[in-house]
Order: structure tokens, then C-alpha cells, then sequence
């Protein structure tokens, strides 16, 4: 494989600012995991086998499991909206471990611009390397626990919803995606009220679902 | 242990079924517009609820540094574009306005 292939290429950007805000997120989940006093096998089999942190902390936190695949459940959608950037071939059951929100929210915004052919191996390249930083990042973390003090381990904590919030502000410049954005802020109020494993969710299936709605009417 | 292979089986079934029952339409089928509208949208109210009542070591960082870095990373996207450069004078914006 050249150094300018699709997958290579992928390997490149996800080194990039997705590359810490997974770091910063997994550094302090490895952390957390060691202050709870679970063994290093847990921190890395939870972070590379679950591999969606909202779901990961609950379960870290005692909520149970139903709590937190609820927590998860996102994963349903976005592997629905990115399975047809995927090709049809079975080939792209590979990408099914590195779903997640880093590797979608990129996925989302180069893949309409990838040629089809490179589409997935683009995809494997950037998932694989985001998914291998969560996991060094989760060991380093672990075997950091307790040597972070607390306002830089809030300051790593703060880089995911920055990244996020950056990935959000970038996609509402265009329609539709704008739409499911501002609706997806208006519906927030759910995610605050409603119990962490359920909030979320209730948030994004109705805001999701108002703005489709919207946009259908806007396209007939 | 057995709970966290509840989770990551009930993960990769969740992964599974999304591949499985959109591999045959295209990126314009309303089915997939809908789940794409209901990810992004959870993704905003993800970032909107960890800015404005983050739990936890989040929890310790003033609302104005949360606030404002996140406002300060908007802005360099706006002017320069990239995530990088955003994301680093966003978090830098932070901890100066926690001193």
C-alpha cells in the first residue's frame, strides 16, 4: 500500500485533532477506571471493545449494563447513516468495531468527497488509528492514575465536547444538517431532566426527528 | 466482568444491525437521512449538556472557561478552518480563564 493511499491518508488525519480529543478522552477513563480499583484488563477490553465512552462510564460508575448500551445507542444511528458510504460488498463488516463518534463525524465529512473505490478503505484506516490511540491512551491513563492533578484532568476532559462542538459547528454551516443541529440544541433540555442513559437519546431522537420532519416539508 | 461482555456484545449488535439493515440504500434514502439527522442532533445535545452541566472532574472548571474556550474554538474554525489549531486555543482559552 503507497504512502498516498486511501488508508495511509486516513492514518494521517486521524493523528490530527481527532487523534486528542481521543487521547485526552481515554487518558482519563484509563484513570478513572484504576481509581475504582479495576485491573488494567478492564480499561482496555472496556475501551477497545465497548469503544463508546458514555456507555463505558456508566458501566464504570455501577449503572448497569441496560443503562449504559442506552448510553450507546447512538450507535445504532450513525452506523446506519454511514453504512451506505461503506459500498455493499461484505467487506465492510470490518469498519463494525470502529464505529463511533470520531470515525463517523470525520466519515461524514470526507466521504461524500472520497471516490466510492476508497471509501472504505479510508475509513478502516482512520477507525483502526483512532481506535489503537484509545487504547494506548486508556493504558497510559491507568498507569497515570493518581499523578494528574484534578484541573488538568478537567482540562483533558474538556477536549472532547470542544472537538465535538467544533465537528457541530462545521456541519451546521450547511442544510440539513443545520437543522438537525439547532433542534438537536433545542431538544437538549431532555438530555439535563431525563437520567444520563436515557437523556441523550430522548434528545437526539426527538430533535433528530423534528428536523427531518422539517426538512421533508422544505423538500416538497 | 460478565456485565462489561453484556456491553460489548450488546455494542456490537447495535453496530451490526446498523450496517446490516442500511447496507443496501443509498446516502439519500429518507430512512438514512433520518438516522443521519438523529446522530448529528445527539451529538449537539451531547456537547451542549457537557458544557452547561458537565458531571464530574468537568464539573470542577468554571462555566465561563467551558464557555469560552468553546466559543474561542468556534471562531479560529470560522477564521482559519482545520481542528487542530480550534481545538488548542480553545482548551488554552479554557485554562486561562480558570487561573
Amino acid at each position: 500500500m503507497s504512502g498516498t493511499g486511501p488508508f495511509a491518508r486516513a492514518c494521517r488525519e486521524a493523528l490530527g485533532a481527532p487523534a486528542l480529543a481521543m487521547a485526552a478522552t481515554f487518558l482519563a477513563f484509563g484513570t478513572a477506571t484504576a481509581a475504582a480499583g479495576l485491573p488494567l484488563g478492564w480499561a482496555l477490553l472496556a475501551a477497545l471493545g465497548v469503544y463508546g465512552m458514555p456507555g463505558q462510564m456508566i458501566l464504570l460508575g455501577g449503572g448497569g449494563v441496560a443503562a449504559a448500551v442506552a448510553a450507546n445507542a447512538r450507535f445504532l444511528p450513525m452506523a446506519v447513516s454511514l453504512s451506505p458510504w461503506l459500498g455493499r460488498g461484505g467487506a465492510r463488516w470490518l469498519s463494525l468495531p470502529f464505529i463511533a463518534v470520531t470515525p463517523w463525524a470525520m466519515a461524514m465529512r470526507q466521504l461524500p468527497h472520497t471516490p466510492p473505490a476508497e471509501r472504505l478503505r479510508w475509513f478502516l484506516g482512520f477507525g483502526l488509528t483512532s481506535w489503537l490511540v484509545a487504547g494506548l491512551s486508556s493504558l497510559a491513563g491507568f498507569l497515570l492514575a493518581g499523578r494528574l492533578p484534578g484541573p488538568v484532568l478537567a482540562v483533558l476532559l474538556l477536549t472532547n465536547p470542544i472537538y465535538f462542538g467544533l465537528i457541530v459547528a462545521d456541519a451546521a454551516r450547511v442544510h440539513p444538517a443545520r437543522l438537525s443541529v439547532a433542534c438537536g440544541l433545542l431538544a437538549t433540555p431532555l438530555a439535563l431532566v431525563l437520567p444520563a442513559s436515557l437523556g441523550l437519546l430522548a434528545a437526539g431522537l426527538v430533535g433528530g426527528s423534528v428536523a427531518f420532519a422539517l426538512s421533508a416539508r422544505r423538500r416538497d | 466482568m460478565t456485565e462489561l461482555l453484556l456491553l460489548i456484545g450488546a455494542c456490537a449488535a447495535l453496530r451490526a444491525a446498523g450496517l446490516a439493515v442500511a447496507g443496501r440504500m443509498g446516502p439519500e434514502h429518507p430512512f438514512i437521512r433520518w438516522a443521519s439527522s438523529v446522530a448529528m442532533a445527539t451529538l449537539a445535545a451531547f456537547v451542549a449538556s457537557a458544557l452547561l452541566l458537565p458531571s464530574g472532574a468537568l464539573a470542577t472548571l468554571p462555566l465561563a472557561a467551558r464557555l469560552g474556550g468553546m466559543g474561542a474554538a468556534v471562531a479560529v474554525l470560522f477564521w482559519r478552518g482545520g481542528l487542530l489549531l480550534p481545538v488548542l486555543v480553545g482548551l488554552g482559552v479554557a485554562v486561562l480563564l480558570n487561573l
